[in-house]
């Protein structure tokens, strides 16, 4: 066998299983898919939005408090965990540099949290927010899932950054903007894509989270806004109502594991966009 | 008139926190638990907020206080009651039956003595036509097919009480694998919570696992008859339940501790179990609060607890839980 023809071979070779490979991992995603969407479809109906949560054999019931609970959660996460990871990106890499150990630690930190098990993140917060207070909370949830939230904001932010042409930076300079507008205007604008995927990105990984809020937020069978009070997530009640024996809870369960999942795709196509739109006008 | 109206608001912020209600603990009154706070909402517009986690996790949280009440499937001795200052009182009774899936085979017609059925899940009774079982049940045609086991792989309230009476009909089980709410198990397959049982029940033929009444009646399980303390046959049904159910001999200074497998009695079913409710004893006020939503499922609740598979708490059982509540200054 020449040279030539081995290399043929294991390129095909390659070319077969990783094709496999590809396919096998896209049978299992559609499937997913299509069970989703058939399942949760079957139990949607306008009651889900509607109306609170019953007892089996209750009617009318509903995810409400749950859709709501969710909602706030997210923002509330959001509105720490966004800006936090934001400002500290940019302390990485505009103020940071590469040699600051201050940085590196940061930097290293940051990955040790992100691959933190988010229960262990759970456990975190119920001994820092909920034991000491005693009781469960929608704050003590919102500062789980914001923990969780930084690190990721906070690298994607970072390598974003870096990417921006140190010569934008000069330029800026050198017409005399002062550093906060190069990092605004110039840096910003230039990443404002990958930025913004990242946020999008940390925020469906929050949304899906069950771990982290079953011993902060905990979870309401009631409508409650009071963040003091535990307070109902749509993972929290999925993960109750799919383990339960009673299939109006079962069939609600797909309903709201859809809802979430239609969540998290409109945020990115929301997101995407926008960055679109962005681009378009400039 | 500022500082007036900032009591006023005070007053009211402290009055609409009282009327939030939060418990949590086993999983195996959940249902009951949430279809009596349903009404009761409508009724008062207070929210008692249960959530299933287990007996085990309802018996950690209100230890360490983060909930208003817990609530577990296993008492706790009045010594522990003391050393985590909490009072106890039932809520509510359950049952657990033997279900079985042995194609063929009708609810209600498989007799096994309370002793074989120990050596069941100890594994030594390996088939269903073995001359033990078929010995009780002649007009039977027993399949030689092997004995599929399930039963509960996490801590479980359910576990417990089965064990309890698994240990005092065999001796061999209390010394080889015991009470817990976790097991040892000698053989068998292992699922989650009753419903985890309930399909690996549904999904083996020729299985065998123990499960809650509800469950066994939400699913159209068949359950097995079973003995009495004394040997007599008594079926799983709702009265032979309730009739067991009448002979626990409760005490309030125990803070009622009681188990209430192996009651006597000719219809008493030997495996019925009370779910308990754990209250922090220095939270007075909130503790009336939790009262005053037992004594409301109390007085109307005893329909939907039947309803759901459940044995409301006799009526005399319940004048002796206000009693109790009223000596400690809760009622």
């Amino acid at each position: 066998m020449t040279l030539q023809n081995r290399r043929i071979l294991i390129n095909k070779t390659v070319m077969v299983l990783s094709t496999a490979a590809a396919i096998g991992g896209i049978i299992f995603l559609f499937w997913i898919l299509a069970v989703l969407l058939f399942k949760g479809f079957a139990a949607l109906n306008f009651d889900i939005f509607m109306y609170d949560m019953a007892p089996p054999g209750r009617e009318p019931s509903g995810l409400r408090n749950a859709l709501v609970g969710q909602l706030m959660l997210v923002v509330g996460a959001s509105a720490i965990g966004v800006p936090a990871g934001v400002l500290a990106g940019t302390y990485l890499s505009e103020y940071g540099g590469k040699k600051s150990r201050l940085a590196r630690f940061i930097r290293d930190i940051s990955d040790i949290m992100m691959s933190t098990p988010s229960i262990v993140i759970g456990a975190f917060v119920y001994a820092v927010l909920v034991a000491p207070f005693g009781h469960f909370s929608g704050w003590a949830g919102i500062a789980a899932l914001a923990i969780m939230m930084i690190p990721i904001v906070l690298r994607t932010t970072d390598d974003m950054l870096q990417l921006v042409p140190g010569s934008l930076r000069e330029a800026a300079i050198a017409l005399g903007a002062p550093k906060y507008k190069v990092i605004i205007q110039v840096v910003y604008r230039g990443a404002k894509t990958g930025m913004l995927t990242g946020i999008l990105l940390s925020i469906a990984r929050i949304a899906g989270e069950t771990a982290p809020l079953l011993f902060t937020s905990f979870s309401n069978n009631f409508y409650s806004t009071d963040l003091n009070q535990p307070i109902a997530s749509l993972t929290v009640t999925m993960y109750n109502y799919a383990t339960s024996p009673y299939e109006e809870w079962i069939d609600q369960g797909w309903a709201a594991a859809l809802i979430l999942a239609l969540f998290v795709l409109g945020a990115n196509i929301i997101g995407r966009i926008i960055i679109r739109k962005r681009e378009g006008e400039h | 008139m500022l500082k007036k109206t900032v009591a006023a608001l005070a007053v009211g912020v402290i009055a609409s926190s009282a009327a939030n209600i939060s418990g949590a603990g086993a999983s195996f009154p959940a249902p009951v638990y949430f279809d009596w706070a349903y009404m009761y909402q409508k009724e008062s517009g207070n929210k008692v907020n249960y959530q299933s986690i287990g007996s085990g996790g309802g018996i950690k949280q209100i230890s360490a206080r983060t909930v208003n009440f817990g609530a577990s499937d296993k008492p706790l001795k009045p010594r522990k009651l003391d050393k985590k200052r909490l009072y106890q009182f039932p809520a509510v009774i359950g049952s657990i039956v033997a279900a079985y899936n042995i194609p063929g085979i009708k609810d209600g017609a498989l007799k096994i003595e309370n002793r074989d059925l120990a050596d069941i899940f100890l594994g030594k009774i390996k088939h269903w036509d073995d001359k033990r079982i078929a010995e009780d049940n002649p007009g039977l045609k027993l399949p030689h097919k092997e004995i599929v086991v399930c039963h509960r792989a996490d801590g479980s309230g359910t576990t417990f009480n089965f064990s309890y009476f698994l240990s005092h009909i065999s001796e061999e089980w209390a010394d080889n694998v015991g009470i817990g709410k976790a097991l040892d198990w000698p053989t068998g397959l292992g699922g989650k919570g009753n419903e985890g049982v309930s399909s690996l029940i549904a999904q083996n033929p020729y299985s065998i696992g123990y499960v809650e009444y509800a469950y066994k009646k939400k699913n159209g399980f068949s359950a097995a008859v079973l003995q009495t303390k004394s040997g007599k046959w008594v079926e799983a049904t709702e009265k032979n339940f309730k009739a067991a159910a009448k002979y626990a001999k409760w005490s309030p200074k125990e803070h009622f501790y009681q188990i209430l497998a192996l009651q006597p009695g000719d219809n008493s079913y030997p495996i019925v179990a009370a779910t308990f409710i754990l209250l922090p004893r220095e939270k007075s006020e909130m503790n009336k609060e939790v009262v005053k939503f037992f004594d409301f499922a109390f007085n109307k609740g005893d329909e939907d607890a039947r309803k759901l598979g459940y044995i409301p708490l006799p009526t005399e059982t319940k004048s002796m839980i206000r009693d109790y509540w009223r000596e400690h200054g809760i009622y």
